[in-house]
């Protein structure tokens, strides 16, 4: 734990206004061509300004665009019209520097590495010595102590995501990225994973942007909500979710969060109702 | 990220590859890089086009293709036997897994006395190529009908189904895509097949116009024969995997 | 003990054999055939035991070829593979050829690489290197392009760059592939090495095969068949235990 703790927090320096912009996103559009003169267009006219050390859940149905709202901050697609900007450059310009964590719904772990070289995957890649400390502190920090040689297919769904978040977190990346991370665990594994990356965030506080259909998740973990409707996309409500944190079970039972779960619920049923 | 190349791109980029293959055949041979024995192109196909050039490869490749379409007809049709066979009596089933390994791994030359002797020299290459075909038919059939899931057996038995319904209702449905698996697998066999068994003294066909070819130094003829005998394999090989395609849509 | 039970399990399993061997002696038997016709089966046997020294220089020969090949061919048509995978173009040309090229039969290519090379052993092992490399090209090259796509993301926002893509991950992820690629050319390396001597004459299985055979010693050909048949099983069932442990590390 305390190699964690030693470690440099990123979004804790006082002097910075908390206004400082990690992620803007700014009238961005996606049509995807599909052949035979096809199109798809996934997103109309996004706009998204993200402040560092936020955490931002983009809810929505499937099919709404939020994947593709994430795979345009990690720099995998480019915007057919307007602009993404990552610190004010070029998505790419993050990942070629080695700033960017990300984790997806299939968990994408090298299956033949162990979850030891597994997690110190990033620093290969980037070319650095493998911070073993850093590593065991991740271990450590995700409760994997005691699996550090076991492979991917002798842990459990959820074991395996902890792995891919404690991969996402290795650089002390400047943007996490999570994409469905959750999405192939059942409810109560889902529930743990929930409590425990927001206990992880409260020690990192990693801009992050977290893409799920999961309301619950999104506020038990996020400080806004961006509801967002499909076909083509576009961002629907923004909420500011102010429950004080950690949110444990007495907030996730309170009426004011059921109240809030109601009224995001509301809006999604409604922007199904209106793309069927 | 970049998607797979369009079909269009895919197309161009094969008939490139095949142009590509085309003009250093025909330098390869031109610049004699590889000596006398690599003819240029244009003379294997001016070869080919000459009355007795063509006489010879097609009445050949007729010989060839009629042994290896007997022995594929043959060959199929007694593997997908054997292999019910195994399933539906499960006592077998270990036994002859195991054979069919060994069956795969027999290189067909092994066989060639043991059917000169019973079949003699002119129906050899039929029964060679069968029997190539039947090993990976077999093969293929095995595992096509091992590949049963347990949910959906465990569901014909709740429903009272005996062992024969299981079969036509589950199992060879199941198997239908391993079945023209190994169609596309056994065509190239049956050709080769058929080559092999003619190389042991049949009368005609192309394997002995290769050997002979060889001996007597043809290179165009030696080359023309080669070149049939892959179109012949290559043509099979598509159609096959066409209809295995035809088949896939249907069956999965 | 239980080892011991195993083991005798799979002398069970192996009935079909014993049932073939029984097979041929009853044929043998009730067509009344002579021994310069087909011989029975013990006496077959019999001279591979007794005769084993006179096979050992042939087998060694065979099996080095086949190996040589398989192992030859296997490399080149990896590295091939991953080289032509560096361009989009240069894959899209090189794999359709590659498919019209694997489908040459052996006895067409044998004959053409024995007039080139030459007789001798560099044909049977070019013959050999030839019958693995196309399979170990494509099988590579498709184990490539199935990279799966969640692993190529997150290589890109790692910031990899290609060369890190194809060793941390093209690589590991066409192993596999390759390895199928060795168990299926395996048995057709031992066949070409054997079709390669048999047409050439100048040593191995292939060659004791045909001189045996126009000797009339009829109970040195069948043991060689056998005893090919023997080999080229070996050398399949290794190359599947191979497939199997690389799979068991790899997934």
């Amino acid at each position: 734990m305390s190699t964690i703790a030693t470690l440099p927090a990123i979004a804790a320096d006082p002097t910075e206004p908390a206004t400082r912009t990690a992620v803007s996103v700014i009238g961005a559009d996606k049509i995807f061509t599909l052949g035979r003169g096809k199109k798809l267009q996934a997103l109309a006219e996004v706009d998204l300004e993200i402040a560092e050390g936020e955490f931002v859940a983009i809810i929505g149905p499937s099919g709404c665009g939020k994947s593709t709202v994430l795979r345009l901050a990690a720099g995998l697609d480019e915007p057919t019209n307007g602009r993404v900007e990552i610190f004010g450059a070029e998505p790419r310009q993050l990942a070629r520097q080695h700033r960017l964590g990300v984790a997806f719904q299939e968990h994408a772990l090298l299956p033949w590495a162990s979850v030891r070289s597994n997690i110190a995957l990033p620093f290969k890649v980037a070319g650095r010595p493998v911070d073993d400390a850093r590593v065991d502190g991740l271990i450590d920090l995700v409760g994997l102590t005691g699996f550090e040689k076991a492979r991917p297919k002798q842990l459990s769904g959820g074991m395996r995501q902890r792995v891919s978040i404690a991969r996402a977190l290795a650089l002390s990346p400047d943007l996490l990225l999570l994409d469905e991370p959750f999405g192939a665990l059942d409810a109560v594994t889902r529930r743990r994973m929930n409590a425990e990356l927001a206990r992880i965030w409260g020690e990192e506080k990693i801009t992050t942007i977290l893409v799920t259909h999961d309301v619950d998740e999104a506020l038990i973990l996020a400080d806004r909500v961006i509801v967002m409707t499909g076909r083509p996309g576009h961002v629907r409500t923004v909420k500011t979710v102010d429950f004080p944190r950690p949110r444990d079970a007495e907030i996730t039972r309170s009426s004011e969060f059921h109240a809030l779960v109601d009224e995001l619920t509301c809006l999604l049923d409604a922007s199904d109702g209106a793309a069927a | 990220m970049n998607t797979a190349p369009r079909t269009s791109v895919k197309v161009a980029y094969a008939i490139a590859g095949g142009a590509l293959l085309i003009v250093l055949t025909q330098l390869i041979g031109t610049f004699e890089l590889a000596g006398r024995a690599w003819p240029p192109l244009a003379d294997v196909l001016s070869y080919v086009l000459t009355p007795t050039g063509a006489g010879l490869l097609v009445r050949n490749s007729l010989v060839t293709f009629t042994s290896a379409a007997q022995g594929f007809a043959l060959g199929s049709a007694v593997a997908v036997l054997g292999a019910a066979l195994a399933l539906v009596v499960p006592m077998f089933r270990p036994g002859l897994d195991r054979f069919a390994a060994i069956l795969h791994a027999v290189p067909t030359i092994a066989l060639a006395p043991l059917l000169i002797t019973t079949v003699g020299r002119e129906d050899a290459p039929a029964v060679i190529a069968a029997l190539s075909v039947g090993f990976v038919m077999f093969v293929t059939m095995a595992s096509g009908f091992a590949n049963t899931g347990s949910a959906q057996h465990d569901l014909f038995t709740v429903f009272g189904s005996n062992r024969a319904r299981r079969l036509v209702r589950l199992e060879l449905p199941r198997a239908v895509p391993a079945f023209f698996d190994g169609l596309a697998l056994g065509a190239p066999a049956a050709v080769l097949g058929a080559t092999i068994g003619e190389w042991f003294g049949a009368p005609m066909g192309l394997g002995l116009v290769i050997v002979s070819a060889m001996q007597n130094y043809q290179m165009s003829l030696l080359w023309a024969a080669a070149l049939a005998a892959t179109a012949m394999s290559l043509l099979a090989y598509l159609i096959f995997v066409q209809l295995q395609r035809i088949a896939m849509r249907r069956f999965t | 003990m239980s080892r011991l039970r195993s083991a005798g399990v799979n002398l069970v399993h192996l009935w079909p054999v014993a049932f073939l061997l029984i097979c041929w002696d009853v044929w043998v038997l009730v067509n009344g055939y002579t021994s310069t016709v087909a011989p029975r089966p013990w006496f077959v046997i019999q001279d591979v035991l007794a005769g084993f020294a006179d096979y050992v220089p042939s087998i060694s020969y065979t099996l080095g070829m086949a190996l040589g090949g398989l192992i030859g061919g296997t490399l080149i048509g990896f590295v091939g593979a991953i080289l032509v995978w560096w361009s989009a173009a240069l894959s899209g040309i090189v794999t359709p050829t590659a498919l019209i090229i694997r489908s040459v039969p052996i006895t067409a290519l044998i004959p053409i690489i024995a007039r080139i090379v030459g007789y001798g052993d560099p044909a049977v092992l070019a013959s050999t290197t030839l019958i693995c490399f196309f399979p170990a090209f494509v099988f590579t090259l498709s184990g490539l392009a199935a990279i799966p796509e969640a692993g190529r993301d997150l290589f890109s926002v790692l910031g990899a760059n290609k060369a890190q893509v194809l060793g941390r991950l093209g690589v590991l992820y066409a192993l596999p592939n390759l390895m199928v690629s060795v168990r299926i050319t395996a048995p057709s390396a031992v066949l070409a090495a054997m079709l390669a001597e048999f047409l050439m004459g100048t040593n191995g299985l292939g060659a004791l095969f045909s001189e045996s055979r126009s000797y009339m010693d009829m109970e040195r050909a069948w043991g060689t068949a056998v005893v090919a048949t023997v080999v080229s099983v070996l050398v399949f069932v290794g190359a599947q235990v191979a497939e199997r442990r690389v799979d068991a590390r790899l997934t």
